[in-house]
């Protein structure tokens, strides 16, 4: 009997012990066994302070998996393997971005099993690698069909050749002396941001970006555009350096990809930006502002008595609404903004170039948008209101988590004096509600 | 000494009575009691904390608390703030609300964490939430 008891005790040691967490949880989510390092990473994001079910401790960072799991259709299986998990956006040269990673597997009807680790370091190395690897699939994949031209310091178009018209359909006339910005539809791009490519390209070497152009005709398509500096000289006097601009034609790449990216990068239920793809937009939005300070703002949002509209319509209403919301949310912003569902009810807006003002505008206009219409759901028409909080980065702000801290206390400030409206924190972080703006 | 098993969970004068208290006092105690010293490395383990985890004292004193004995406190809330009080050279007294992973179950406990710059042994005691 000695034997069995130690040898119990050592097996709860190596458990206790284990450098991953893992977790058996009920398919419902309800914890049955749990390890020390599972506390260790789930604790901080527990809302309420349990750790009773590993749905409701991860549903701050990772709202999908409670749909993952039921909407598994094997009896066993992997339901996420190596899912990332975005715990704090960190600051860019001085604290990482957290991230945990997350494998769950279905055991049989009754049973999950998941692991749990710390892949910060991990990932952080892994960034470091992307930058390179994007520039070799640049150089090395095929391409097909390209648009090059060169650009003086200032980004604008100075060169003209046929490949130009051959991809944006643009003649010559229309295109030498012109903003880069003619390749962009409108709201897509800012002066700012193009300053901002240029710079990179300077630092870097190379400024590489994925996303919407347009042709002449107004059509869009799928582009990869890379900028380069044309010389590294630094002798060279500034307005004597130009740029050389590669636009490539994708489109067909990006259906090819297109599902598995969308995965990684999207929130399952609403189609717009998760966490991860927020934080990482946030980060990049930061560093372009530390080099060069320029109008930035977060609009946090939070749909109101969200639980009431689950609980006297159910889950599928609930859910129905989180879709509407992002629509509403999406129709209201422009292209360059980064718009996503962080968690839960919870929602969030990156504007990039717009200040304080501008940002109270465009979540006022939002607030009003979503409370003048209706979701219908299996015969129902529901109504619904949101929250907004609003703050502008300036320089007493140390990162992105501070500034969605100060746009979540203004929503937080919202909530309390009667829902449906818009709050903001002032840059000398006085709270003000939509009385004292309008003063 | 014996009068220390009168002393309740969040008795002001704790930490001071702690530290000179014999082993047996200690295992008389109603509450789990974990304390280290200024490496971390653990040197008293009480009888209801060894129950609770399932641990005999041999196999956990002399390691290592955040990293070998206890990791699931290995974060912000609580090994964080026994290095930020001793960094600051201020003293430590919180009692927080978490949840420990004895034996593999979660279990909902109370956690009070002392240290004093002027003792050279940190303590975690843990009540069980009733």
């Amino acid at each position: 009997m000695e034997t069995l008891e130690s040898e119990y005790e050592a097996l709860l040691q190596f458990l206790y012990l284990a450098p991953v967490g893992i977790v058996q949880a009920a398919l419902d989510g309800s914890i049955a066994m749990i390890n020390p390092l599972s506390a260790q990473l789930l604790m901080p994001l527990s809302r309420d302070g349990s750790l009773d079910n590993l749905f409701d401790a991860l549903e701050p960072v990772a709202p999908e998996l409670r749909n993952l799991v039921s909407q598994f259709p094997q009896a066993h299986g992997t339901v996420c393997d190596s899912l990332r998990v975005q715990l704090s956006a960190g600051i860019p040269g001085k604290k990482d971005a957290r991230m945990l990673s997350l494998t769950v597997l279905k055991l049989d009807d009754s049973r999950l099993m998941a692991v749990i680790s710390d892949i910060t370091q991990a990932v952080k190395r892994e960034r470091q690698l992307k930058q390179s690897e994007a520039w070799f699939s640049a150089v090395l994949t095929g391409i097909t069909d390209y648009a090059l031209m060169s650009l003086d310091p200032s980004g604008s178009i100075e060169s003209w050749n046929q490949s130009i018209a051959r991809v944006t359909g643009y003649s010559e006339r229309a295109v030498i002396g012109r903003q880069i910005s003619l390749f962009h539809s409108p709201g897509a791009i800012t002066s700012d941001r193009i300053a901002d490519r240029l710079m990179e390209a300077d630092a870097n070497g190379w400024s590489l970006d994925n996303g919407w152009c347009m042709r002449a005709d107004g059509s869009r398509f799928w582009a990869n555009t890379m900028i380069a500096p044309l010389s590294r000289d630094d002798d060279l006097p500034e307005d004597e350096r130009g740029y050389a601009l590669i636009i490539r034609d994708i489109s067909d790449k990006r259906e090819a990809g297109d599902s598995v990216l969308r995965a990684s990068a999207c929130d399952y239920l609403t189609g717009i930006a998760n966490r991860r793809t927020f934080f990482e937009a946030a980060e990049l939005e930061l560093e372009r502002w530390r080099r060069f300070p320029r109008p930035l703002s977060v609009v946090a949002i939070d749909a109101d008595f969200f639980k009431q509209i689950n609980d006297t319509w159910g889950h599928p209403a609930g859910d129905e609404v989180l879709r509407n919301l992002a629509l509403t949310l999406l129709a209201t912003v422009r292209e360059i903004d980064v718009v996503a569902r962080l968690g839960g009810e919870e929602f969030a807006a990156l504007l990039p170039s717009t200040d304080l003002e501008g940002a109270l505008k465009l979540a006022e206009r939002f607030r009003v948008a979503v409370e003048s219409q209706r979701v219908m759901v299996g015969g129902h028409e529901i109504r619904y209101t949101v929250s907004i909080g609003v703050a502008s980065m300036d320089s007493q702000v140390s990162g992105m988590d501070q500034l969605l801290a100060l746009a979540d206390s203004a929503l937080y400030a919202a909530k309390k004096a009667g829902r449906n409206r818009v709050w903001h924190k002032r840059a000398d972080h006085v709270l003000t509600g939509p009385e004292d703006a309008a003063a | 000494m014996t009068q220390l098993a009168h002393h309740p969970f969040a008795h002001p004068e704790l930490l001071f009575v702690l530290a000179s208290a014999s082993p047996e006092t200690l295992d008389s105690l109603e509450f789990g009691l974990i304390g280290f010293d200024a490496d971390g490395m653990v040197r008293q383990y009480n009888a209801v904390e060894s129950r609770a985890a399932g641990l005999s004292p041999e196999r956990v004193l002399g390691q290592a608390l955040f990293t070998h004995v206890a990791p699931c406190m290995n974060n912000f809330m609580v090994a964080q703030r026994f290095e930020d009080a001793a960094g600051a050279g201020s003293t430590l007294d919180d009692i927080i609300d978490y949840v420990l992973t004895l034996r593999m179950r979660p279990v909902k406990v109370r956690l009070r964490l002392l240290s004093d710059p002027a003792q050279t042994m940190r303590y975690v005691l843990i009540q069980r939430a009733l």
